[in-house]
């Protein structure tokens, strides 16, 4: 492996060495990780990366994922980048040291390949993994293709350590860890113009001894949490910056959401996910058959910027979305965070929730387009979640 | 320092919660409700040896590989080691803990590596030893283990030492009752040597109290110590006993290893199942004649220590269990010619605990013979000793210091307590040593150590490798016709081996484990050892878990 062969050329890569390409451009210090199908083919080829010295990192061998991460708190806390990648129960195993990683201000990048959660076991995609996570304070973004795979991956790092929060970076399992698509891969270079060195602010240093996340009393503990809700508001503005410089120097660029086809939208879709390549052929034939119907894609869920998702769903008459996900007892994630945004709004459009495709189950073109029919005939939803597919 | 809290602001915080001084601020050890301590307890091997040598200590300075510490560490409590790390029964490794994990330490080869190092290498160094004579004149009746354990320690201290010895050479027991091919007389020679070199004077062929009175003796020592042993063969009590051709055990053996010749026939039978009855087989087996071993009880009960039961039968001596003597046939020149034999069968046990062998009626048999061994215990010759001198059942009644109820005489060993052991009778020549030097001298009597002894359940045996004990290499049966030493003893690599196996119950060896485990860094390395930072240590227990050898005690807090 020779980096100018495999870097500043466009290749044909699967969505997990998308992540490993993203984390070596990105020159990650400590990487720890802790095998677990779909994700293992990330951490092997970063493996093979430091192996090959190609990856200046220490790849440190861990017996689970909550070491993982813990490895990477000592890592991140000792002012180097880290780096680790899991899925599924792996992120629940993590759980517990994700809130360390956000309580402690580290800006780690975590690649979660979205997996239903077990049991019965599944290796197939849906969110319910790390949807569980949504309250621990990490910033998601959650990927459409294996170029935005790559292109998020840097970027994370980037949001990360302007913000100080730990980002997940989310692929669907299989539909891209393991599908292959061609990537461009920027040059070392590109990447180093892009991403400078992390320079921490705040970590272990010997000449300053200093405790870290020890015990806070009521007295400060507030204030303390406050700075990480601040922080969160920060990133809306500097994932959006980031995702601008980005594109200014690679050509592209995501945004936080993309609207498609909205602006004259009667009915709009929200998606996450690979849903949304599926969603946007089927938006392009109801198009020319003249149906007017758009398609909003949520990239950024947390921080979630609420006021654009408002401005884009405003313009609908009803909106629709589609989870690949559920919140047992309520109904689908998505769709309880699309509603809570609508609350306080002037205009409350019908909103739709349709659940859909969990444990990796195929969401085909007929089902949107089912999906599509359906809302464009009701004038409002006659109940929380339709749970699309199931056979009842 | 911290404002009113109230005062704070957002911007004044953090960024996440750090502390505003090190950790070291927070002084942990108000925490704690158990204490830890380094306590070094006694380990069982220590506890089991009747000299009470210090093994631990001297197992870890061989691995070391200083070999002259460890000798001068077993020479505090017995000046003998090259004796007894042959010829010891070695309780300590029957109490040894190794022995519930895989095989109890070879000690007693240890033992016998560090005292031939010793005899070899530190004794050859200096040529004398010897010691201005500052102190009262001594003298000793009886040159076994005991007389000479005495004399050793009081040599040192200045005494001037005379050991009286009825044979014509010195040792008592160890030269006459233990055959050379268990303890060479070079090495009995070379420790005895010790002994003159600290000025010790030994006066053989004078026998007490024949050729030397109390009277006498009184008049020119200031001190005495009677060593005298326990040397009378105990009666069969069967017709005949008196007949030709039956021998007592230890008369037998006194001969043969004074290397005097002796009458013996072509089969032997041997009675008895102590250590001298399979020494009198072993012997005669070496002399080439056909020998058998009668005991009345089974191999289990036997009282001989397995090895030498072992080395028996390795060289093709034959023992019948169950079997006990009836009557000695003998011919019209009475003259033995046989042994009428009856089988036993085991009752209840009896006072020793044992197992008590009663006659199967009508079971007699006979054995053909032309010497018969008798060598069914020993007792001590009473009436060789002093009217004066108080006595128990079976021999002279002293304190626990050996001193008996006459000023200044002391006694030990074997007519003390009867037919016991090397190591007991030298340990009793040491305690008597320090009664001496107690009166004499103002030292000390060395207390005896109110310690814990450690089981092997309070080791966390984890931090072991099972391993077998390191056999001695033996030399080959076919050279077993001789008198040559059977046991080779350990070269240095196979006494690394072995003192590596060593738990060191109970006693640090700095191996730092409780130094790497703790949680709160509150482990101190000193040179000598580690301290407890108890500003910090909580008080988690985890040094005393992870310590292998039960050298950590955990204390409730206030209880120290």
């Amino acid at each position: 492996m020779k980096l100018n062969e495999i870097t500043g050329v466009k290749k044909v890569v699967t969505g997990n060495h998308a992540v490993s390409y993203g984390v070596l451009l990105a020159r990650a210090q400590v990487i720890a990780a802790y095998p677990i199908t779909p994700q293992t083919q990330i951490v092997e080829l970063l493996s093979e990366f430091c192996a090959t010295g190609l990856l200046k990192a220490k790849f440190i061998k861990v017996e689970s994922e909550h070491s993982a991460m813990a490895a990477c708190v000592g890592a991140s806390i000792s002012g180097v980048r880290a780096f680790t990648a899991t899925s599924a129960q792996g992120l629940a195993l993590m759980h517990e040291m994700l809130h360390w990683a956000v309580g402690a201000r580290l800006p780690i990048v975590v690649a979660n390949v979205n997996r239903a959660m077990g049991p019965g076991w599944s290796v197939w995609t849906d969110q319910n993994d790390s949807l569980s996570q949504r309250d621990v304070g990490m910033i998601q973004l959650y990927c459409e293709s294996n170029q935005e795979v790559l292109d998020t991956t840097i970027q994370s790092f980037k949001i990360a350590e302007k913000v100080l929060l730990p980002v997940m970076v989310i692929l669907d399992a299989f539909v891209l860890s393991h599908t292959s698509e061609p990537v461009d891969i920027p040059t070392l270079e590109e990447v180093d113009a892009f991403l400078p060195p992390y320079q921490p602010r705040h970590y272990l240093d010997i000449n300053n001894p200093q405790a870290f996340g020890g015990l806070t009393s009521p007295d400060h503990y507030y204030e303390i949490r406050m700075k990480i809700e601040i922080a969160h508001q920060e990133a809306l503005k500097v994932a959006k910056k980031v995702d601008e410089e980005f594109k200014e120097r690679f050509g592209r660029g995501y945004g936080l959401i993309e609207p498609y086809y909205c602006d004259d939208a009667k009915v709009i879709l929200v998606t996450s996910g690979t849903i949304t390549g599926t969603a946007r052929e089927v938006i392009d034939e109801e198009r020319r058959k003249g149906r007017k119907v758009g398609l909003l894609k949520i990239r950024l869920f947390r921080p979630t910027p609420k006021d654009e998702i408002k401005e884009v769903l405003l313009r609908a008459d009803k909106i629709a979305v589609i989870d690949r996900n559920i919140s047992f007892g309520h109904s689908g994630i998505f769709a309880q965070e699309i509603k809570s945004i609508f609350y306080n709004a002037y205009r409350k459009p019908p909103i739709f929730d349709f659940i859909i495709g969990l444990g990796g189950r195929d969401v085909r073109s007929e089902d949107i387009k089912e999906i599509i029919d359906y809302v464009f005939k009701k004038d409002y939803p006659t109940e929380d979640a339709i749970f699309k597919g199931v056979r009842l | 320092m911290l404002r009113n809290f109230k005062e704070m602001r957002i911007e004044d915080y953090p960024v996440c919660a750090i502390s505003l001084d090190t950790t070291l601020l927070n002084k942990t050890g108000t925490w704690r409700i158990f204490r830890p301590v380094y306590e070094n307890k006694i380990p069982p091997c220590r506890d089991a040896c009747p000299a009470g040598e210090d093994i631990q200590k001297y197992i870890y300075l061989s691995q070391k590989g200083n070999y002259e510490e460890g000798y001068q560490t077993i020479l505090k409590n017995n000046p003998f080691p090259s004796i007894t790390g042959r010829v010891c029964f070695h309780p300590c490794e029957d109490a040894c803990n190794r022995r519930e994990y895989d095989e109890p330490i070879a000690i007693h080869h240890i033992e016998r590596f560090l005292g031939d190092y010793g005899l070899e290498k530190v004794e050859k160094k200096n040529p004398t030893r010897r010691k201005a004579e500052t102190e009262k004149k001594v003298a000793v009746i009886g040159s076994g283990p005991a007389g000479l354990s005495f004399a050793y320690y009081l040599a040192q201290e200045g005494f001037g030492v005379t050991i009286l010895e009825k044979e014509s050479l010195p040792g008592g027991l160890l030269r006459t009752g233990i055959p050379a091919y268990r303890l060479p007389k070079e090495v009995l020679d070379k420790e005895i040597r010790k002994l003159e070199k600290l000025g010790v004077k030994f006066i053989t062929n004078t026998t007490f109290p024949k050729n030397l009175s109390l009277s006498d003796l009184k008049t020119k020592y200031h001190i005495l110590f009677f060593g005298t042993g326990a040397q009378k063969e105990r009666k069969l009590e069967v017709p005949n006993e008196d007949a030709d051709g039956v021998l007592e055990g230890i008369s037998f053996l006194k001969i043969a290893n004074l290397g005097k010749r002796i009458k013996i026939g072509k089969k032997v039978l041997v009675i008895g199942g102590g250590n001298t009855a399979v020494d009198c087989a072993r012997v005669v087996k070496r002399l080439g004649k056909d020998v058998t071993i009668l005991y009345r009880r089974t191999k289990e009960e036997m009282p001989a220590s397995p090895e030498e039961i072992e080395g028996a039968e390795e060289e093709g001596i034959k023992i019948f269990y169950l079997v006990a003597p009836v009557k000695v046939l003998i011919s019209r020149q009475r003259k033995v010619k046989g042994l009428e034999c009856i089988r036993m069968k085991l009752g209840t046990p009896d006072s020793s605990g044992r197992r008590r062998p009663i006659p199967i009626k009508g079971s007699n048999f006979t054995l053909p013979a032309d010497t018969i061994i008798k060598a069914i215990g020993e007792s001590v010759e009473l009436e060789i000793l002093p009217k004066e001198i108080e006595r128990t059942n079976w021999g002279i009644k002293t304190d626990s210091t050996g001193m008996t109820n006459l000023k200044n005489i002391l006694a030990g060993g074997d007519c003390v307590t009867g037919p016991q052991t090397v190591v007991k009778a030298i340990a009793s020549g040491r305690r008597a040593a320090e009664r001496v030097l107690w009166e004499m001298k103002n030292k000390e009597l060395p207390k005896e150590e109110k310690k814990e002894i450690v089981s092997f359940a309070r080791l966390n045996t984890f931090y072991f490798e099972k391993r077998p004990r390191v056999k001695m290499s033996k030399i080959p049966l076919r050279e077993r016709k001789t008198f040559k030493e059977i046991n080779l003893g350990y070269n240095e690599e196979e006494l690394l081996i072995e003192t590596e196996r060593c738990f060191s119950c109970g006693i640090c060896n700095q191996c730092d484990n409780c130094y790497i485990f703790c949680p709160d860094l509150a482990v101190k390395k000193k040179e000598d050892g580690y301290k407890f930072d108890y500003d910090y240590c909580k008080g988690c227990g985890v040094c005393a878990q992870e310590c292998p050898r039960y050298a950590i005690t955990m204390y409730p807090e206030g209880e120290l």
